[in-house]
Protein backbone atom coordinates (compact mmCIF):
# COMPACT_ATOMS: atom_id res chain seq x y z
CA UNK A 1 0.00 0.00 0.00
CA UNK A 2 1.40 3.36 -1.01
CA UNK A 3 1.94 5.98 1.67
CA UNK A 4 1.82 3.45 4.48
CA UNK A 5 3.86 4.46 7.47
CA UNK A 6 4.26 2.48 10.66
CA UNK A 7 6.13 2.82 13.92
CA UNK A 8 9.09 0.51 14.44
CA UNK A 9 10.00 1.91 17.83
CA UNK A 10 8.60 4.62 20.10
CA UNK A 11 10.42 5.83 23.20
CA UNK A 12 11.01 8.71 25.59
CA UNK A 13 14.21 10.36 24.34
CA UNK A 14 14.60 12.66 27.34
CA UNK A 15 12.43 14.70 29.72
CA UNK A 16 10.78 16.66 26.91
CA UNK A 17 11.27 14.75 23.65
CA UNK A 18 9.46 11.81 22.15
CA UNK A 19 11.52 9.62 19.86
CA UNK A 20 10.08 7.57 16.98
CA UNK A 21 11.84 5.24 14.57
CA UNK A 22 9.65 4.78 11.51
CA UNK A 23 9.31 1.68 9.36
CA UNK A 24 11.10 3.43 6.49
CA UNK A 25 14.10 4.01 8.75
CA UNK A 26 13.54 7.73 9.39
CA UNK A 27 14.02 9.09 12.92
CA UNK A 28 11.90 11.78 14.57
CA UNK A 29 12.37 13.67 17.82
CA UNK A 30 9.24 15.52 18.81
CA UNK A 31 8.83 18.18 21.49
CA UNK A 32 5.92 17.03 23.66
CA UNK A 33 5.00 20.61 24.65
CA UNK A 34 4.72 21.46 20.96
CA UNK A 35 2.58 18.33 20.44
CA UNK A 36 0.19 19.55 23.14
CA UNK A 37 0.00 23.00 21.47
CA UNK A 38 -0.66 21.39 18.07
CA UNK A 39 -3.37 19.04 19.41
CA UNK A 40 -5.60 18.12 16.43
CA UNK A 41 -8.77 17.35 18.41
CA UNK A 42 -12.10 19.03 17.75
CA UNK A 43 -11.92 21.27 20.81
CA UNK A 44 -8.47 22.58 19.82
CA UNK A 45 -9.07 22.98 16.07
CA UNK A 46 -12.31 24.18 14.45
CA UNK A 47 -13.57 21.20 12.48
CA UNK A 48 -15.06 23.21 9.64
CA UNK A 49 -12.52 25.97 9.08
CA UNK A 50 -9.43 24.15 10.32
CA UNK A 51 -8.68 27.25 12.43
CA UNK A 52 -6.78 26.72 15.68
CA UNK A 53 -8.97 27.47 18.69
CA UNK A 54 -6.35 26.60 21.29
CA UNK A 55 -4.05 29.53 22.14
CA UNK A 56 -0.46 28.26 22.22
CA UNK A 57 0.36 30.61 25.14
CA UNK A 58 -2.30 28.95 27.26
CA UNK A 59 -0.14 25.82 27.43
CA UNK A 60 2.63 25.86 30.04
CA UNK A 61 6.11 24.67 29.16
CA UNK A 62 5.80 22.17 31.99
CA UNK A 63 3.11 20.10 30.27
CA UNK A 64 4.12 16.46 29.78
CA UNK A 65 2.41 13.31 28.57
CA UNK A 66 1.29 10.70 31.05
CA UNK A 67 0.82 7.96 28.53
CA UNK A 68 0.87 7.40 24.78
CA UNK A 69 -1.21 4.56 23.33
CA UNK A 70 -1.62 3.36 19.78
CA UNK A 71 -5.03 3.73 18.11
CA UNK A 72 -5.79 1.17 15.45
CA UNK A 73 -2.99 1.02 12.92
CA UNK A 74 -2.79 4.66 11.99
CA UNK A 75 -2.46 6.87 15.04
CA UNK A 76 -1.81 7.30 18.74
CA UNK A 77 -3.64 9.09 21.51
CA UNK A 78 -1.67 11.16 24.03
CA UNK A 79 -2.96 11.71 27.56
CA UNK A 80 -1.34 14.89 28.98
CA UNK A 81 -0.88 15.82 32.62
CA UNK A 82 -3.07 18.91 32.18
CA UNK A 83 -6.02 16.54 31.81
CA UNK A 84 -6.28 16.80 28.02
CA UNK A 85 -6.54 13.39 26.36
CA UNK A 86 -8.73 13.74 23.28
CA UNK A 87 -6.12 14.35 20.60
CA UNK A 88 -5.60 11.50 18.14
CA UNK A 89 -2.26 12.07 16.41
CA UNK A 90 -2.13 10.16 13.14
CA UNK A 91 1.31 8.84 12.18
CA UNK A 92 1.10 10.97 9.03
CA UNK A 93 0.49 14.07 11.16
CA UNK A 94 3.47 13.23 13.40
CA UNK A 95 5.63 12.80 10.33
CA UNK A 96 4.41 16.12 9.02
CA UNK A 97 5.25 17.80 12.35
CA UNK A 98 8.76 16.37 12.32
CA UNK A 99 9.28 17.76 8.85
CA UNK A 100 10.13 14.47 7.13
CA UNK A 101 8.10 13.81 4.01
CA UNK A 102 6.72 10.38 3.23
CA UNK A 103 8.42 8.49 0.48
CA UNK B 1 40.21 -47.02 -3.41
CA UNK B 2 42.12 -45.45 -0.54
CA UNK B 3 40.88 -45.26 3.00
CA UNK B 4 40.05 -41.58 2.79
CA UNK B 5 38.12 -41.94 -0.41
CA UNK B 6 36.10 -44.71 1.17
CA UNK B 7 35.40 -42.51 4.15
CA UNK B 8 34.27 -39.65 1.95
CA UNK B 9 32.13 -41.88 -0.14
CA UNK B 10 30.43 -43.24 2.92
CA UNK B 11 29.77 -39.75 4.21
CA UNK B 12 28.45 -38.66 0.87
CA UNK B 13 25.87 -41.37 0.63
CA UNK B 14 24.78 -41.18 4.24
CA UNK B 15 21.22 -40.05 4.77
CA UNK B 16 21.42 -37.03 7.06
CA UNK B 17 19.01 -34.31 8.15
CA UNK B 18 21.13 -31.79 6.28
CA UNK B 19 20.75 -33.72 3.05
CA UNK B 20 16.99 -33.81 3.44
CA UNK B 21 16.89 -30.08 4.20
CA UNK B 22 19.12 -29.36 1.23
CA UNK B 23 16.81 -31.35 -1.04
CA UNK B 24 13.75 -29.51 0.28
CA UNK B 25 15.28 -26.15 -0.59
CA UNK B 26 14.07 -26.57 -4.17
CA UNK B 27 10.53 -25.86 -3.00
CA UNK B 28 9.84 -22.15 -3.19
CA UNK B 29 6.85 -20.43 -1.63
CA UNK B 30 5.61 -18.41 -4.62
CA UNK B 31 4.19 -15.65 -2.41
CA UNK B 32 7.07 -15.15 -0.02
CA UNK B 33 9.65 -15.89 -2.71
CA UNK B 34 11.86 -17.96 -0.43
CA UNK B 35 12.35 -21.70 -0.04
CA UNK B 36 10.43 -23.58 2.62
CA UNK B 37 13.54 -24.50 4.61
CA UNK B 38 14.76 -20.89 4.91
CA UNK B 39 11.23 -19.87 5.86
CA UNK B 40 11.36 -22.35 8.73
CA UNK B 41 8.38 -24.37 7.50
CA UNK B 42 10.16 -27.73 7.85
CA UNK B 43 9.94 -29.10 11.39
CA UNK B 44 10.28 -32.32 13.38
CA UNK B 45 12.47 -34.02 10.85
CA UNK B 46 13.01 -37.66 11.74
CA UNK B 47 15.10 -40.22 9.93
CA UNK B 48 14.83 -43.88 10.78
CA UNK B 49 17.12 -45.73 8.37
CA UNK B 50 15.39 -45.28 5.00
CA UNK B 51 12.20 -43.84 6.43
CA UNK B 52 11.96 -40.03 6.49
CA UNK B 53 9.24 -38.16 8.28
CA UNK B 54 8.81 -34.41 8.69
CA UNK B 55 6.28 -31.67 9.16
CA UNK B 56 5.66 -28.76 6.79
CA UNK B 57 4.19 -26.00 8.92
CA UNK B 58 2.42 -23.38 6.80
CA UNK B 59 1.24 -19.92 7.79
CA UNK B 60 -2.40 -20.76 7.17
CA UNK B 61 -4.42 -23.96 6.94
CA UNK B 62 -6.14 -22.36 3.95
CA UNK B 63 -2.91 -22.25 1.90
CA UNK B 64 -3.89 -22.60 -1.77
CA UNK B 65 -0.67 -24.45 -2.68
CA UNK B 66 -0.80 -26.93 0.22
CA UNK B 67 -1.21 -30.04 -1.94
CA UNK B 68 1.45 -28.89 -4.38
CA UNK B 69 3.93 -28.40 -1.53
CA UNK B 70 3.14 -31.83 -0.18
CA UNK B 71 3.72 -33.70 -3.43
CA UNK B 72 6.83 -31.65 -4.26
CA UNK B 73 8.28 -32.35 -0.82
CA UNK B 74 7.63 -36.07 -1.20
CA UNK B 75 9.22 -36.16 -4.64
CA UNK B 76 12.27 -34.14 -3.58
CA UNK B 77 13.03 -36.36 -0.60
CA UNK B 78 12.31 -39.63 -2.45
CA UNK B 79 14.95 -38.66 -4.99
CA UNK B 80 17.67 -38.79 -2.33
CA UNK B 81 19.56 -42.10 -2.55
CA UNK B 82 18.80 -44.40 0.34
CA UNK B 83 15.32 -43.05 1.03
CA UNK B 84 12.71 -45.78 1.08
CA UNK B 85 9.65 -44.00 2.35
CA UNK B 86 8.57 -40.41 2.96
CA UNK B 87 5.84 -39.20 5.27
CA UNK B 88 4.99 -35.51 4.96
CA UNK B 89 2.67 -34.08 7.60
CA UNK B 90 1.06 -30.79 6.63
CA UNK B 91 0.30 -28.47 9.56
CA UNK B 92 -0.30 -24.75 9.99
CA UNK B 93 0.21 -22.06 12.59
CA UNK B 94 -1.65 -18.91 11.68
CA UNK B 95 0.52 -15.88 12.27
CA UNK B 96 -1.09 -13.05 14.18
CA UNK B 97 -0.31 -9.68 15.62
CA UNK B 98 0.12 -8.21 19.08
CA UNK B 99 -2.71 -6.04 20.27
CA UNK B 100 -2.92 -2.43 21.37
CA UNK B 101 -4.02 -1.61 24.92
CA UNK B 102 -7.11 0.02 23.44
CA UNK B 103 -8.02 -3.28 21.90
CA UNK B 104 -10.83 -4.95 23.68
CA UNK B 105 -9.39 -7.70 25.85
CA UNK B 106 -11.86 -10.19 24.45
CA UNK B 107 -9.95 -9.94 21.16
CA UNK B 108 -6.64 -10.74 22.86
CA UNK B 109 -6.34 -14.25 21.46
CA UNK B 110 -7.65 -13.48 17.98
CA UNK B 111 -4.76 -13.83 15.52
CA UNK B 112 -6.30 -12.01 12.56
CA UNK B 113 -9.23 -9.67 12.20
CA UNK B 114 -10.52 -9.39 8.65
CA UNK B 115 -13.05 -6.73 7.78
CA UNK B 116 -15.44 -7.32 4.90
CA UNK B 117 -16.60 -3.96 3.63
CA UNK B 118 -18.21 -2.26 0.66
CA UNK B 119 -19.03 1.28 -0.18
CA UNK B 120 -22.48 0.50 -1.53
CA UNK B 121 -25.09 -1.71 0.09
CA UNK B 122 -26.63 -4.72 -1.62
CA UNK B 123 -23.49 -5.91 -3.38
CA UNK B 124 -23.29 -9.23 -1.54
CA UNK B 125 -21.08 -8.21 1.34
CA UNK B 126 -22.75 -10.40 3.95
CA UNK B 127 -22.87 -13.36 1.60
CA UNK B 128 -19.15 -12.87 1.01
CA UNK B 129 -18.40 -12.59 4.75
CA UNK B 130 -20.36 -15.74 5.54
CA UNK B 131 -18.72 -17.73 2.75
CA UNK B 132 -15.28 -16.50 3.76
CA UNK B 133 -15.90 -17.68 7.32
CA UNK B 134 -17.26 -21.08 6.22
CA UNK B 135 -14.46 -21.51 3.69
CA UNK B 136 -11.65 -20.82 6.18
CA UNK B 137 -13.36 -23.03 8.72
CA UNK B 138 -13.75 -25.88 6.21
CA UNK B 139 -9.95 -26.25 5.98
CA UNK B 140 -9.50 -26.41 9.73
CA UNK B 141 -9.02 -22.78 10.84
CA UNK B 142 -10.65 -21.54 14.04
CA UNK B 143 -13.07 -18.91 12.84
CA UNK B 144 -15.39 -16.33 14.34
CA UNK B 145 -17.98 -14.26 12.49
CA UNK B 146 -19.14 -10.90 13.79
CA UNK B 147 -22.12 -9.33 12.09
CA UNK B 148 -21.59 -5.63 12.77
CA UNK B 149 -24.05 -4.44 10.16
CA UNK B 150 -26.29 -2.96 12.79
CA UNK B 151 -28.88 -1.58 10.39
CA UNK B 152 -29.20 -4.71 8.27
CA UNK B 153 -27.90 -7.78 10.11
CA UNK B 154 -28.17 -10.89 7.94
CA UNK B 155 -25.83 -13.50 9.43
CA UNK B 156 -28.49 -15.32 11.51
CA UNK B 157 -30.67 -15.87 8.46
CA UNK B 158 -27.77 -16.89 6.25
CA UNK B 159 -26.39 -19.42 8.72
CA UNK B 160 -29.34 -20.40 10.88
CA UNK B 161 -27.40 -19.66 14.07
CA UNK B 162 -29.40 -19.43 17.29
CA UNK B 163 -29.21 -16.74 19.96
CA UNK B 164 -26.55 -16.88 22.70
CA UNK B 165 -27.69 -18.37 25.99
CA UNK B 166 -24.57 -18.35 28.17
CA UNK B 167 -22.42 -15.76 29.86
CA UNK B 168 -18.81 -16.14 30.94
CA UNK B 169 -18.43 -13.50 33.64
CA UNK B 170 -19.23 -10.23 31.88
CA UNK B 171 -18.73 -11.69 28.45
CA UNK B 172 -21.33 -13.22 26.17
CA UNK B 173 -20.51 -16.73 24.99
CA UNK B 174 -21.02 -16.65 21.23
CA UNK B 175 -23.22 -19.43 19.93
CA UNK B 176 -21.42 -21.93 17.71
CA UNK B 177 -22.89 -23.06 14.41
CA UNK B 178 -20.97 -25.36 12.07
CA UNK B 179 -17.83 -24.88 14.22
CA UNK B 180 -17.93 -21.09 13.77
CA UNK B 181 -18.49 -18.70 16.66
CA UNK B 182 -21.08 -16.17 15.58
CA UNK B 183 -22.51 -12.99 16.98
CA UNK B 184 -25.01 -10.70 15.33
CA UNK B 185 -26.58 -7.48 16.51
CA UNK B 186 -29.95 -8.94 15.67
CA UNK B 187 -29.47 -11.47 18.47
CA UNK B 188 -30.04 -8.59 20.85
CA UNK B 189 -32.79 -6.73 19.06
CA UNK B 190 -34.67 -9.31 16.99
CA UNK B 191 -34.54 -9.72 13.23
CA UNK B 192 -37.79 -7.90 12.56
CA UNK B 193 -36.94 -4.90 14.67
CA UNK B 194 -34.91 -2.06 13.21
CA UNK B 195 -32.03 -0.56 15.14
CA UNK B 196 -33.13 3.05 15.15
CA UNK B 197 -30.10 4.90 16.42
CA UNK B 198 -28.12 8.05 15.85
CA UNK B 199 -24.41 7.87 15.09
CA UNK B 200 -22.92 8.07 18.59
CA UNK B 201 -25.33 5.45 19.92
CA UNK B 202 -24.69 3.16 17.01
CA UNK B 203 -20.92 3.31 17.38
CA UNK B 204 -20.93 2.80 21.13
CA UNK B 205 -23.22 -0.18 20.59
CA UNK B 206 -20.75 -1.62 18.10
CA UNK B 207 -17.93 -1.05 20.59
CA UNK B 208 -19.72 -2.97 23.32
CA UNK B 209 -20.67 -5.55 20.87
CA UNK B 210 -17.06 -6.21 19.86
CA UNK B 211 -15.57 -6.04 23.35
CA UNK B 212 -18.15 -7.96 25.34
CA UNK B 213 -18.00 -11.22 23.48
CA UNK B 214 -15.83 -14.10 24.65
CA UNK B 215 -14.11 -14.90 21.34
CA UNK B 216 -11.38 -17.07 22.87
CA UNK B 217 -8.66 -18.32 20.58
CA UNK B 218 -9.28 -17.73 16.87
CA UNK B 219 -7.21 -17.84 13.69
CA UNK B 220 -9.57 -15.47 11.91
CA UNK B 221 -12.36 -13.20 13.05
CA UNK B 222 -14.42 -12.06 10.08
CA UNK B 223 -16.32 -8.81 10.62
CA UNK B 224 -19.24 -8.07 8.34
CA UNK B 225 -19.23 -4.25 8.32
CA UNK B 226 -22.19 -2.03 7.55
CA UNK B 227 -22.05 -0.47 4.07
CA UNK B 228 -20.65 3.02 3.72
CA UNK B 229 -17.89 5.01 5.35
CA UNK B 230 -19.19 6.37 8.61
CA UNK B 231 -18.99 6.55 12.36
CA UNK B 232 -19.27 2.82 12.93
CA UNK B 233 -16.35 2.09 10.62
CA UNK B 234 -14.12 4.53 12.48
CA UNK B 235 -15.07 2.99 15.83
CA UNK B 236 -14.43 -0.50 14.51
CA UNK B 237 -11.02 0.54 13.18
CA UNK B 238 -10.07 1.95 16.59
CA UNK B 239 -11.23 -0.87 18.78
CA UNK B 240 -10.44 -3.83 16.56
CA UNK B 241 -7.06 -3.23 14.87
CA UNK B 242 -7.82 -5.13 11.73
CA UNK B 243 -5.23 -7.20 9.90
CA UNK B 244 -6.81 -6.11 6.65
CA UNK B 245 -9.99 -5.40 4.77
CA UNK B 246 -11.66 -7.15 1.85
CA UNK B 247 -13.52 -4.74 -0.42
CA UNK B 248 -16.67 -6.14 -2.02
CA UNK B 249 -18.13 -4.62 -5.15
CA UNK B 250 -20.46 -5.61 -7.95
CA UNK B 251 -19.32 -4.70 -11.49
CA UNK B 252 -21.42 -1.60 -12.18
CA UNK B 253 -19.90 1.88 -11.98
CA UNK B 254 -22.12 3.07 -9.17
CA UNK B 255 -20.87 0.29 -6.87
CA UNK B 256 -17.25 0.73 -7.94
CA UNK B 257 -17.49 4.45 -7.23
CA UNK B 258 -18.55 3.76 -3.64
CA UNK B 259 -15.93 1.04 -3.25
CA UNK B 260 -13.29 3.66 -4.06
CA UNK B 261 -14.52 5.73 -1.14
CA UNK B 262 -14.18 2.74 1.16
CA UNK B 263 -10.64 2.15 -0.13
CA UNK B 264 -9.78 5.78 0.65
CA UNK B 265 -11.17 5.51 4.15
CA UNK B 266 -9.27 2.31 5.02
CA UNK B 267 -6.09 3.75 3.54
CA UNK B 268 -6.44 6.76 5.83
CA UNK B 269 -6.89 4.42 8.78
CA UNK B 270 -3.86 2.45 7.55
CA UNK B 271 -5.80 -0.78 7.46
CA UNK B 272 -4.21 -2.77 4.63
CA UNK B 273 -6.50 -3.54 1.69
CA UNK B 274 -6.25 -7.31 1.14
CA UNK B 275 -7.95 -6.97 -2.21
CA UNK B 276 -11.20 -6.71 -4.12
CA UNK B 277 -13.80 -9.37 -4.71
CA UNK B 278 -16.32 -8.82 -7.48
CA UNK B 279 -19.74 -10.31 -6.94
CA UNK B 280 -22.51 -10.83 -9.51
CA UNK B 281 -19.80 -10.83 -12.18
CA UNK B 282 -21.75 -12.61 -14.89
CA UNK B 283 -24.62 -14.98 -15.53
CA UNK B 284 -23.81 -18.06 -17.55
CA UNK B 285 -26.27 -19.89 -19.79
CA UNK B 286 -25.08 -22.86 -21.86
CA UNK B 287 -21.49 -21.70 -21.77
CA UNK B 288 -22.24 -18.12 -22.75
CA UNK B 289 -21.52 -15.40 -20.19
CA UNK B 290 -23.90 -12.46 -19.85
CA UNK B 291 -22.51 -9.43 -18.04
CA UNK B 292 -25.74 -8.14 -16.57
CA UNK B 293 -24.10 -5.40 -14.53
CA UNK B 294 -21.31 -4.50 -16.96
CA UNK B 295 -18.00 -6.20 -17.36
CA UNK B 296 -14.87 -5.97 -15.26
CA UNK B 297 -15.67 -3.29 -12.65
CA UNK B 298 -13.75 -5.22 -10.01
CA UNK B 299 -10.78 -5.79 -12.32
CA UNK B 300 -10.58 -2.09 -13.12
CA UNK B 301 -10.77 -1.20 -9.45
CA UNK B 302 -8.00 -3.65 -8.57
CA UNK B 303 -5.83 -2.26 -11.38
CA UNK B 304 -6.46 1.38 -10.46
CA UNK B 305 -5.23 0.86 -6.90
CA UNK B 306 -2.74 -1.95 -7.63
CA UNK B 307 -4.50 -4.26 -5.22
CA UNK B 308 -5.17 -7.97 -5.74
CA UNK B 309 -8.37 -9.19 -7.36
CA UNK B 310 -9.36 -11.89 -4.87
CA UNK B 311 -12.17 -13.39 -6.93
CA UNK B 312 -15.03 -12.98 -9.34
CA UNK B 313 -18.23 -14.64 -8.22
CA UNK B 314 -20.77 -15.46 -10.93
CA UNK B 315 -24.49 -14.91 -10.47
CA UNK B 316 -26.16 -18.18 -9.67
CA UNK B 317 -29.59 -18.89 -8.32
CA UNK B 318 -28.00 -21.18 -5.77
CA UNK B 319 -26.07 -18.36 -4.12
CA UNK B 320 -29.06 -16.42 -2.86
CA UNK B 321 -31.11 -19.56 -2.33
CA UNK B 322 -28.47 -21.12 -0.11
CA UNK B 323 -28.05 -17.85 1.77
CA UNK B 324 -31.75 -17.73 2.52
CA UNK B 325 -31.71 -21.33 3.66
CA UNK B 326 -28.70 -20.93 5.92
CA UNK B 327 -26.43 -23.30 3.98
CA UNK B 328 -23.53 -21.29 2.53
CA UNK B 329 -22.68 -21.89 -1.12
CA UNK B 330 -18.93 -22.35 -0.54
CA UNK B 331 -19.55 -25.85 0.81
CA UNK B 332 -21.59 -26.87 -2.23
CA UNK B 333 -20.90 -27.56 -5.90
CA UNK B 334 -21.02 -25.33 -8.96
CA UNK B 335 -19.17 -22.38 -10.40
CA UNK B 336 -20.08 -19.84 -7.73
CA UNK B 337 -19.01 -22.29 -5.02
CA UNK B 338 -15.68 -22.87 -6.76
CA UNK B 339 -15.20 -19.11 -7.15
CA UNK B 340 -15.79 -18.60 -3.42
CA UNK B 341 -13.26 -21.35 -2.64
CA UNK B 342 -10.62 -19.62 -4.78
CA UNK B 343 -11.54 -16.39 -3.03
CA UNK B 344 -11.00 -17.59 0.54
CA UNK B 345 -7.70 -19.21 -0.40
CA UNK B 346 -6.57 -15.89 -1.86
CA UNK B 347 -7.59 -14.02 1.29
CA UNK B 348 -5.60 -16.42 3.49
CA UNK B 349 -2.64 -16.04 1.16
CA UNK B 350 -2.77 -12.22 1.26
CA UNK B 351 -2.90 -12.28 5.06
CA UNK B 352 0.20 -14.49 5.18
CA UNK B 353 2.05 -12.22 2.75
CA UNK B 354 1.12 -9.22 4.84
CA UNK B 355 2.60 -10.77 7.99
CA UNK B 356 5.79 -11.63 6.15
CA UNK B 357 6.26 -8.08 4.88
CA UNK B 358 4.92 -6.02 7.76
CA UNK B 359 6.61 -7.79 10.64
CA UNK B 360 8.78 -4.82 11.53
CA UNK B 361 5.89 -2.48 12.20
CA UNK B 362 4.51 -2.34 15.75
CA UNK B 363 0.84 -3.15 15.55
CA UNK B 364 0.36 -1.61 18.97
CA UNK B 365 2.23 0.17 21.75
CA UNK B 366 1.73 1.84 25.10
CA UNK B 367 4.36 4.23 26.41
CA UNK B 368 4.33 5.59 29.97
CA UNK B 369 6.13 8.93 30.35
CA UNK B 370 8.68 8.95 33.16
CA UNK B 371 8.86 11.87 35.56
CA UNK B 372 5.55 13.43 34.50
Amino acid sequence: MKGYIGVKEIYQADDRYLGITWTDGAESKLDVVELRRKCPCASCVDERTGERILKPDSIANTVRPLQIDSVGRYACVIAFNDGHNTGIYSFKFLRHLSGISLS
Amino acid sequence: MGVFEQLFKKKDSELTEDRVREALKVIIDPDLDKDIVTLGFVRNLKIDRGAVEFEVNLTTPACPVKEKFKSEAEAAVKAIPGVESVNVIMTATTKGQTKSPQTASSLGRVANIILVASGKGGVGKSTTAVNLAYGLSSVGSKVGLLDADIHGPSVPMMTGVKNPTQMNGDLVQPPIKDNIKMISISMFSGTDQAAIMRGPMASSMVKNFVSQVDWGELDYLIIDCPPGTGDIHLSLAQIAPATGVVIVTSPQDVAVMDAKKAIHMYSTLQIPILGVVETMSYFEVEGKKYYLFGEGGGVKLANTYSIPLLGQIPLEEKVSESSDKGAPIVLQTGKAAAAYRDFFGNVAREVSILHATRSESLSSFSLKWRGA
